[in-house]
């Protein structure tokens, strides 16, 4: 590959800049793309070394004081803020990536940074900007071609294969020791959130994240059913466990009504304050004797800033009655919880009816680590949604692994919407290079030239693959580009052993829909900045 | 391929590569070095003063670490390890920081030495991973086999390295019994000991080992009027959760009367409201009357005619914990499903003796004989307030590490023995991988010994001498087929030689190595992995304006 000597990032400062309007300073364009180029190459090198299983992590410190350890691609540049606007467009770029994949987020600003580096060079040769832009599309098409004929059908039920291309995302990050217990769940989760009738849908909302501080992330569960991070409100001795539930959600409060501010409650004589506080335990005595006429007996209670959603009273009520009271569930919580429950929210007491309840087995309180969780099983009829409780020692563990479970639930949503699996481990790119290279020496002029440069700069992946396994890049990188001319198209970097293996029988794989994506939004991404040729400042 | 391009412009510092490793493992090393001298019977003490001039003396790791206010992120990484040592088994929480510290030291020599980051981490995994079977396999031995004996002597091991390490044997028998005393079967049949059960309380004057166990539970309040009796057996308990004050309406409720007749009948009402709940309590049979909420003069005076005992504004933890002790319900409010207020007899708890005494001075209402017994109270006596305080992180200490030996049976010996024997174990199992890990499994079997020397410096002995000593026990030669004498040879700090540590009784719970071997090396792990750190600047505005 050329060497790409970065010509010095001369930013020109306005004044220089002309001053007639007629005199169009060219020089000046040159150095707005060069300048672009390599603000937004800086970025792209600086997520490099977080590449690959053996990639390291970057640790965040924002100005709060908060710390943040991660390798998660879209997460680094989310956090960094870049000045540069050309650098910027490198950042939104990894955050699309994560938008249309979930995973490869890394790859996709790598990747951008490696075309950068080949246009740079191909703008040195005096080749016009607009001819390198047409002449990477259709490489671009060509490559996702090469890509599909490469891909492996798959089927949804071949559980094993979804597996291992969870576990080949979660081994790039920092819970990568426990990828055999989360790819499994990751895989699990979503597949019971596929709804039959649009088999090819996946709403990952449907799937709820609650982390709890505590215990290690082996503790992490699938759980069917609800988890909610709260105590059961029992301050009145209410029960903590309830088998054969029914359940209501409600949207109104268990406390006396407050008078509106202008009004208030005359009491002229002594008989009247007995008639008050009885007045109070009746009104609260007959919702709940609706409630509990209804049969059930385990409360879910919206959050309510304008009234206390239960009183003591109410509570020493509910617990004589034996219902289990879970309060403060959040009002963008309530339309999973009742998804879940198959069960509808109650705003009134007045439309309190049976046919409104969601049935479950079993809702008990369970203690873990230092808190408590109130768990839902056994649900009746449940509706196609699911929870994974994510365990860890400290924040920012947990925090990690929920985000590297995002990953792995976006790569197997992935193979859902685009039932295609390919090679990992560097093998496509090595192969896209290959292939894009035969096929420029079928081409003529600029185009050729264009198509060879952006087929090298694919090798950027197996080679820093290789670096930050620690191996000899330039060795690994011949090597399979030796072993994929003579026909081994799977080849690929097996890192754990640090060699070239088949990587199909390692079973590293990763959806297709994560390699085309990731070509394409980089692509898109350089033929942009390509094509920026001044930069105006508004006021 | 040419990747020499500048760093991209961000707000705020960006470190990377080998500095920011440089760094981080320098910041680890200085909390490892402010922790070590406390390491071991003969640590010493620090003592921390924070802004408002609070002094505190202790010996303990995780509290040391907690009161720094410690800013470096990857320190933060250290301190947080500490914290969760100590939440789950309570004690070790100076080791894990001194045996990271060491880890990490050596890991960044290696680095240095032209060595990639992934290999050290591989190879540190691949050592803790052995070690901790190790651990369970060669050198835990199970309680069973010990008896009694050996839950005092795994309490007096933690004691000794504390300031009240010269009562050792008196504390760890107090210790051991308080652990035994509240000894429960949860309903699936499983033993549990809820250490939170036991309330210590502390109090000055008189000498140290005049602290003694109390069977029952005790409040650190007096009774709420002279005028009841110091003694009320047997007992009939209620624990109640509201105000028996004078009743008043709620907000937005107005009295406005025109006849002064009338205004007084409401006064009238509001005190007999009160009143009647009084009279419900009383009929019930209650003779001791707890409440987290407050009494007034009036209803105190009921509560004296009848010869009740009432104690007001009792801490909630409290009032929970008696409820539990004496199979009480705590009631929150009368009500029942009539609409109307009653008080039932079945809300009572039940003790043999509730009976007011002095301690130091101070009025404590002890409950003894509570129907559930599952609770117990440490008194302990000291000279000030920092003693005592520090007496009582060190019981707690003491406390965790007998309920971690009771539920998790398996102990191993102390005094640097672990260390030493996976040193060495360690070491052959280096010798024989052939990948190029190696190195790391050594520098880890190396980073260990780490803590016989640090033991053997607090106790100002020849470090050099009684390390090399301890590792020729260990050494294949030595080790004959008597398993036990393998796993069992450590320092005896106060002569300065190698001895049985089983022999001499100093024991840990095999679970706390395990743990510390598997939060050392993680920690170590996460900041090793760690190759760039960029620190965020808030202020924006300043940015803009150059």
């Amino acid at each position: 590959m050329a060497a790409v000597t970065a010509a010095p990032p001369a930013r020109s400062g306005g004044a220089s800049s002309s001053k007639t309007e007629s005199y169009v300073d060219t020089k000046r364009r040159e150095d707005v793309r060069q300048a672009n180029i390599q603000a937004a190459r800086a970025v792209a090198d600086a997520v490099r070394t977080s590449l690959g299983p053996k990639g390291m992590d970057k640790m965040i410190a924002s100005a709060s004081g908060e710390v943040i350890i991660t390798n998660d691609g879209a997460t680094i540049l989310n956090k960094m803020e870049v000045l540069q606007p050309a650098a910027k467009m490198l950042v939104e770029l990894s955050r699309s990536q994560d938008a249309a994949a979930g995973d490869g987020t890394t790859t996709v600003v790598v990747l951008a940074g490696a075309f950068l580096a080949a246009c740079q060079s191909l703008l040195s040769r005096g080749i016009h900007p607009t001819t390198i832009s047409d002449a990477i599309h259709k490489s671009c098409a060509k490559a996702v071609d090469i890509l599909q004929s490469m891909s492996v059908p798959l089927e949804l039920s071949d559980r094993e294969s979804l597996v291992k291309s969870a576990a080949t995302s979660l081994n790039s990050k920092v819970v990568s020791q426990y990828s055999s217990l989360l790819a499994p769940l990751a895989v699990d989760s979503v597949l019971s959130v596929v709804d039959p009738a649009r088999p090819d849908l996946v709403d990952l909302r449907d799937i709820k994240i609650v982390k709890k501080l505590g215990g290690t992330v082996d503790d992490t569960e699938l759980v069917k059913g609800l988890v909610f991070d709260k105590k059961v409100s029992h301050s009145a001795g209410g029960p903590g466990r309830v088998e054969n539930a029914k359940i209501a959600v409600i949207q109104f409060q268990i406390s006396p009504p407050k008078t509106d501010i202008e009004q208030s409650i005359v009491v002229s004589d002594y008989t009247q304050m007995d008639r008050i506080l009885k007045e109070e335990r009746n009104y609260i005595l007959g919702i709940i004797k609706k409630i509990k006429a209804t049969g059930c007996n385990v409360l879910l209670i919206q959050k309510s800033i304008l009234r206390d959603a239960v009183t003591d009273l109410s509570l020493h009520y509910l617990a004589k009655a034996k219902i289990l009271v879970i309060k403060d569930v959040e009002r963008d919580d309530i339309e999973f919880v009742t998804k879940t429950l198959n069960c509808l929210p109650i705003a009134n007491v007045e439309h309190f009816r049976e046919e409104k309840l969601g049935f479950a087995d079993c809702v008990e309180e369970v203690s873990v680590g230092d808190g408590k969780i109130v768990k839902i099983t056994g649900i009746k009829e449940m509706g196609k949604t699911t929870t994974v409780l994510v365990r860890g020692s400290n924040q920012l563990m947990i925090d990690e692994a929920e985000r590297s479970l995002h990953d792995a639930l976006c790569v197997v949503r992935c193979l859902v919407n685009k039932k295609f699996l390919i090679a990992g481990g560097g093998a496509p790119e090595i192969e896209l290079s290959r292939q894009l290279g035969a096929w420029s020496k079928e081409l003529r002029g600029m185009e050729s030239y264009c198509v060879k440069e952006f087929a090298e700069s694919l090798e950027v992946i197996p080679y820093t693959l290789a670096e930050n396994a620690g191996l000899n890049p330039v060795v690994i990188v011949t090597e399979l580009r030796n072993r994929h001319a003579q026909g081994e198209i799977n080849a690929g970097i097996n890192v754990r052993k640090g060699q070239i293996t088949n990587i199909l029988e390692e079973n590293v794989v990763q959806p297709l829909l994560v390699s085309t994506s990731a070509v394409t939004l980089a692509t898109e991404c350089v033929r942009m900045i390509l094509k920026i040729d001044d930069i105006v400042t508004v006021r | 391929m040419d990747f020499t391009v500048p760093v991209p412009n961000v707000l705020g510092e960006r470190l990377s590569g080998q500095d920011v490793r440089d760094q981080n493992v320098m910041a680890c090393q200085a909390v490892a070095n402010i922790v070590k001298s406390s390491l071991g019977p003969a640590g010493l003490d620090k003592m921390l003063i924070d802004d408002i001039g609070d002094v505190t003396i202790t010996n303990d790791g995780a509290t040391v670490l907690k009161m720094l206010d410690v800013e470096h992120p990857a320190a933060k990484i250290l301190v947080g390890l500490s914290q969760l040592q100590d939440r789950e088994v309570g004690d070790g929480t100076t080791s894990v920081v001194i045996v990271a510290g060491e880890l990490l030291k050596r890991a960044n020599d290696l680095v240095k030495s032209r060595m990639h980051p992934t290999l050290v981490i591989s190879g540190f995994r691949l050592a803790m991973r052995e070690a901790c079977r190790f651990i369970k396999e060669k050198l835990a031995i199970e309680i069973d086999k010990l008896g009694r004996e050996c839950l005092i002597n795994c309490a007096k091991t933690s004691i000794a390295s504390k300031m009240i390490g010269s009562e050792s044997d008196f504390f760890a028998k107090l210790v051991t019994e308080a652990v035994l005393a509240v000894k429960t079967m949860s309903a699936e049949g499983v033993v549990r000991y809820p250490i939170k059960s036991i309330n210590i309380l502390k109090f000055h004057g008189e000498s140290v080992k005049d602290s003694y166990l109390l069977d029952g539970y005790a409040l650190n309040i007096g009774r709420s009027a002279q005028g009841m009796p110091t003694r009320v057996a047997p007992a009939r308990i209620a624990c109640l959760h509201f105000n028996l004050q004078r009743t008043k309406m709620q907000m937005g409720i107005q009295v406005s009367v025109t006849d002064p007749r009338a205004l007084k009948k409401i006064c009238q009402r509001e005190a007999d409201i009160t009143k009647e709940r009084i009279g419900k309590l009383l009929e019930a049979g209650a003779n001791v009357v707890l409440t987290s909420k407050g009494i007034d003069d009036m209803s105190l005076k009921y509560f004296v005619e009848a010869g009740v005992i009432a104690l007001r504004r009792v801490p909630k933890d409290d009032l929970r914990h008696v409820s539990k002790a004496t199979a009480a319900t705590m009631v929150s409010t009368f009500a029942n499903m009539e609409g109307e207020e009653t008080f039932d007899s079945s809300f009572l708890g039940y003790a043999d003796e509730v009976v007011e005494t002095s301690i130091a001075g101070c009025d404590v209402v002890l409950l003894k004989g509570t129907k559930n017994t599952n609770a117990v109270s440490l008194i302990l006596r000291g000279a000030n307030d920092f003693m005592l305080e520090e007496m009582e992180r060190s019981l707690r200490d003491a406390l965790h590490t007998v309920k971690s030996t009771l539920e998790s049976n398996l102990v191993v010996a102390g005094g640097g023995a672990v260390e030493a024997a996976l040193s060495m174990h360690l070491e052959r199992l280096a010798t024989s991988l052939e990948s190029r890990e190696q190195l790391a499994v050594a520098e880890f079997a190396e980073s260990l010994m780490i803590i016989p020397k640090v033991l053997a410096v607090n106790a100002a002995k020849d470090a050099t001498d009684l390390v090399s000593a301890l590792r020729s026990c260990y050494h294949p030669t030595q080790v004959g087929a008597d398993e036990q004498h393998l796993s069992s040879m450590g320092l005896d700090l106060s002569r300065g030689v190698v001895r049985n540590s089983f022999e001499a009784g100093v024991i840990e719970p095999a679970i706390n190595k395990v743990k510390i071997m598997q939060f050392a090396t993680e920690a170590a792990i996460t900041i090793l992995r760690i190759d760039d750190m960029i620190k965020l600047v808030g202020d924006r505005q300043e940015y803009e304006e150059e």
